[in-house]
């Protein structure tokens, strides 16, 4: 029996195989074949000299066109980035008749060395040859012309429309705006960028990276015939493109422009200033302003930067590119203390009436740490504590409160997690803790880094834009508000698509009667005759605010040398913080000058300033009866 | 050791003609991928040496499925589903997404619902040589094989490669003439299956995969994709004429309008190429080819023998169809490989499998 498996032949009952109805798939792989073979005869013979001329002398080619990026503006539709038509050049290697008197032309065209286009073209070989390569993106009128008129004589020369990024004010808000360009090989494989196409523009960084897909919108595009030497002859069909989506800011450009004047220096001899600024509505978070500087003129960007002036960015010394708004980090040094008061209030360690000596040092141990005014303050309640900015105070407070409630409310602010702005690349800062340092650095925690703690130098880090929304929190009352950058999305025609609303992080963090009590140390920061913020006054408003002044490297460094020898990476930086009107605030501006050599008060706070004045002279200027109307009604509501 | 000299005598029973097919049809494939490759695809050169290596590893999983008697398949035939379902489920684990589906391990080379395929059509042979198909005559007697459709089926779904899902079902289905159901159950089943497409358009397809049947119901919708694929795929085929344009000297392939041309348009290149002549007679090859499969299916000796060449078909059939229509432009843009001809690792060895096992059934039909 060589027959293993003969039993299966038993399970068979009468159903033989030779039973099995077989016709119909029979008839189907009949029917199938034979319709096929009567569709290639209905292309090949019937259809096929028409198909085949499509094919042969002419051929079909699909051009793309390119959607136009949506424009932004900012909170009233000025528009700060908008796309204007441009035109640029392409040449297709495998159309090239003749190389030489081709590229002598365009070179004579473009003013550019025949061998260079030569060299850039190159001589491509397999599928790249139908590849076009770009020699200019952006032509100018005459070139465009002139390129135009001698295009049948040189097959493979290409002009296509493309529109460009215009970034209207140049270099205004350029961090925030964020980089464009090409797609990359990367994101090209990736699944997010399935349906992108090599060459396309796609946002890279910031407001264009964020809103990608809303800015993008979609390309259309053309089916010409074309002969063989790439004249086109026919359009069979097109498909329009759909521009991308307006994108509303919720940035006020005067604000913008004012804020970034604030850095500007008058006086030629000494260079502008570095830093950053935020400009917050603590009402619902918009952000009015975001500076950092140095900043850069956007429009490089716009047609694709070339590799050096790229590198020359990227390697820049105080790194222009980077956001310092939100994602630089510095010691808030005594703009701290404005939360160090809030708990020791809310904990109950102090109250209005509590008064510590201030005798120009404060002792722990065997350490001593000195206040910034040597002579000492004298004794001092909270108020005069954070108008003069007293040191010990806040030392003693912070030696009571100890680290980790420090930290408890540190962290209740908003502070060492990102605000959730949006935009790649923000800092969380840092909150240190015993247990961050053990983690971290496998050391234990001393007790006078909590005493360094309560004055904000320290291991404690915190990002401008955290510190604009920390203030918010103190000026409406205990809401920690997520900051909003975009108010809303529209098409391209003005329909809106989607109303961004405000957002809450926390709401009542601290109780009422805490927080005035801590507004009111800050306004006399500001408005009292001895406050060391009173250069942030604004004629007829009330402004809150604290100063900070944050030493760099250790004293000892720098001690010995003239103000004006300490090299300027070892340079203080200056903090300024404020809120106005106190009745009830509309607008916080916190602005960091980096390695200033001044202090908060003096360097910082005239900063501040200068964008609470635009504010208050904007919403001043407003149609009178529209504020009579607004008093009126709340009137009528008491 | 009686069945030494028992494979010798089963050497005069090869089925020389169906190989002969099958070998001619693979050979001219290589011959046309050749030129499509010529065209400077991406790593052309690649295309043709990986593809000879395929197909010599093709011929070796045939002589391997060969030796085997195919009632050892019966025995085996749960372990060897469970065996592919499992494969499934693991793709559906650990695989990344590409393109939008889940559907192949090893980064992109292995294609699990190939073999899925194969696997599905042995267990329901295996049914039917238990339960004949004569004897099938309600609708709760094909739950059982709809189940072992359905399980491979929904998996593939899950994994959103719908076009081999589609694929799957059809192959499924090319078994249902056998049984004794009455017409009304075919209405009814119609029905279901209809209620079934309507829910996929809605929840099931992806807007790109919509956009593709879109446009092939309206070509210029939207000229830049799908519909642009298919027209071009149609003007090669068209300038093919009567003898075609000759080997490496199409147009439209050389110049690259085609899309996936040395893959899923390898039909249009052979068509712009070889005309009409070289187009109707590769039709012909993969006809004969089935007819051919559908004779041993007729000849088997059992009933399973019977059920699995016909399954077999099936597999060899649908994609071969679904790839021709939608060169022709008589089907929307779906991914699916013509079997033996185009490029491509999974689809070719899947085929090797099913090919193997048609020359083992047809080797052992007079064996008792």
């Amino acid at each position: 029996m060589n027959d293993p498996l003969g039993h299966s032949r038993l399970s068979n009952t009468s159903d033989g195989p030779g039973q099995l109805r077989l016709w119909p798939i029979a008839v189907v792989v009949v029917l199938i074949f034979s319709l096929f073979v009567g569709r290639l005869f209905q292309l090949q013979i019937l259809e096929g000299d028409v198909l085949a001329s499509r094919s042969q002398a002419n051929s079909v080619r699909t051009v793309r066109i390119e959607a136009q990026r949506g424009t932004i503006v900012d909170r009233e539709g000025r528009t700060i980035a908008a796309s204007r038509p441009a035109f640029g050049v392409d040449v297709i290697p495998y159309e090239v008749r003749n190389p030489w008197r081709t590229y002598s032309v365009l070179g004579a065209i473009l003013a550019r060395d025949p061998r260079e286009i030569a060299a850039t073209v190159g001589q491509p070989r397999g599928r790249r040859r139908f590849q076009a390569v770009a020699l200019e993106k952006d032509l100018a009128r005459v070139e465009h012309a002139k390129i135009a008129t001698h295009r049948y004589a040189m097959p493979g020369v290409e002009l296509h429309r493309k529109p460009l990024r215009d970034y209207v004010y140049g270099s205004l808000a350029a961090q925030l705006l964020g980089t464009i360009g090409e797609v990359g090989p990367k994101e090209l494989k990736s699944e997010a960028f399935a349906d992108y196409r090599q060459g396309e523009t796609v946002g890279k960084t910031g407001i264009e990276a964020a809103n990608e897909e809303h800015l993008r919108g979609r390309a259309g595009g053309v089916n010409l015939i074309v002969d063989v030497g790439g004249r086109e002859i026919d359009e069979i069909d097109r498909v329009e493109p759909i521009p991308g989506g307006r994108l509303v800011l919720s940035l006020d450009l005067d604000l913008q422009q004012a804020a970034e004047a604030a850095f500007r220096s008058d006086d030629p001899e000494t260079p502008d200033r570095m830093g950053a600024l935020v400009a917050l509505d603590p009402r619902n978070g918009d952000v009015l302003a975001l500076v950092s500087e140095p900043a850069y003129d956007a429009n490089i960007f716009a047609g694709g930067i070339d590799q050096a002036a790229w590198r020359a960015l990227n390697q820049d010394e105080w790194r222009p590119l980077r956001n310092r708004a939100i994602a630089g980090v510095y010691p808030p040094g005594s703009t701290y203390k404005a939360i160090v008061a809030a708990a020791g209030l809310a904990e109950g360690v102090i109250d209005e009436t509590t008064v510590v000596n201030c005798p120009g040092y404060f002792r722990l141990g065997r350490r001593v740490y000195r206040c910034w005014k040597r002579g000492g303050h004298g004794p001092v309640d909270l108020e005069a504590a954070l108008r003069g900015s007293c040191d010990v105070f806040f030392y003693e407070l912070g030696k009571t409160l100890g680290v980790e409630t420090l930290a408890r409310y540190a962290k209740l602010f908003g502070l060492g997690r990102t605000t959730g702005i949006g935009i790649r690349g923000e800092a969380s800062g840092l909150v240190p803790t015993p247990e961050w340092k053990l983690r971290t650095r496998g050391e234990k925690w001393i007790d006078g880094e909590t005493i360094s703690l309560s004055i904000g130098q320290g291991a404690n880090l915190l990002t401008p834009i955290q510190l604009a929304v920390a203030y918010a929190a103190i000026a409406n009352g205990g809401t920690v508000v997520e900051p909003r950058l975009v108010l809303r999305r529209e098409t391209w025609d003005g329909r809106v698509v989607e109303e961004t609303a405000p957002r809450i992080r926390a709401e009542h963090i601290l109780a009422k009667p805490i927080l005035d009590m801590v507004v009111r140390g800050l306004t006399s920061v500001v408005m009292d005759p001895k406050g060391t913020g009173r250069r942030a006054r604004v004629p007829g408003i009330t402004v809150a605010g604290k100063s900070g002044t944050t030493q760099v490297v250790s004293l000892d460094l720098v001690e010995d040398l003239e103000p004006e020898e300490v090299p300027i990476r070892y340079r203080d930086h200056a903090l300024f913080v404020a809120f106005a009107p106190v009745e009830s605030p509309e607008i916080v501006v916190a602005a960091i000058a980096e390695h200033s050599g001044g202090g908060g008060g003096s360097v910082a706070a005239p900063m501040v300033q200068k964008v609470l004045a635009r504010y208050f002279e904007k919403t001043e200027s407003r149609v009178p009866s529209q504020i009579a109307a607004v008093v009126h009604l709340e009137g009528a509501h008491r | 050791m009686t069945d030494l000299r028992v494979e010798r005598s089963r050497g005069q029973h090869f089925d020389w003609v169906f190989a002969g097919i099958v070998t001619t049809l693979a050979l001219m494939g290589l011959v046309n991928l050749v030129s499509a490759a010529a065209s400077g695809v991406e790593g052309g050169s690649d295309i043709v040496s990986r593809q000879v290596t395929v197909l010599g590893l093709a011929a070796l999983v045939i002589a391997l499925v060969l030796v085997i008697d195919y009632r050892h398949y019966d025995r085996f035939a749960y372990v060897i589903y469970a065996g592919s379902v499992g494969l499934l489920l693991l793709t559906l684990a650990i695989a990344e997404e590409t393109r939008g589906a889940r559907a192949w391990l090893f980064s992109g080379r292995f294609q699990p619902s190939e073999f899925a395929k194969i696997g599905m059509v042995i267990a329901l042979a295996h049914y039917l040589g238990r339960h004949p198909p004569s004897t099938i005559r309600r609708l709760r007697d094909l739950f059982l094989p709809g189940l072992i459709v359905a399980i491979p089926v929904g998996l593939i779904v899950a994994q959103k490669d719908l076009g081999v899902a589609v694929l799957t079902l059809l192959i499924g289905l090319t078994l249902l003439p056998l049984v004794n159901v009455p017409l009304r159950v075919w209405l009814a089943i119609g029905l279901v299956g209809l209620a079934g497409l309507a829910g996929l358009w809605q929840f099931g397809l992806k807007d790109y995969q919509q956009e593709r049947i879109l446009g092939f119901l309206d070509p210029s919708r939207d000229p830049l994709s799908s519909g642009y694929q298919q027209m071009q795929s149609r003007i090669a085929v068209g300038s093919g004429g009567l003898f075609g344009t000759g080997w490496q000297q199409g147009t439209q392939t050389q110049l690259r309008f085609l899309p996936t041309q040395h893959t899923d348009f390898a039909f249009s290149v052979l068509a712009e190429e070889w005309g009409f002549l070289g187009a109707a007679l590769v039709l012909a090859l993969y006809a004969a080819m089935l007819l051919w499969a559908l004779m041993i299916a007729r000849n088997s000796k059992d009933t399973f023998g019977a059920a699995l060449a016909i399954g077999l078909v099936g597999t060899l059939l649908w994609p071969a169809a679904i790839n021709v229509a939608m060169v022709l432009g008589l089907a929307p843009v779906i991914g699916v490989p013509l079997p033996l001809f185009s490029y491509g690792g999974s689809a070719l060895l899947s085929a090797a499998i099913a090919i193997g096992l048609l020359l083992n059934i047809s080797m052992r039909r007079y064996v008792f």
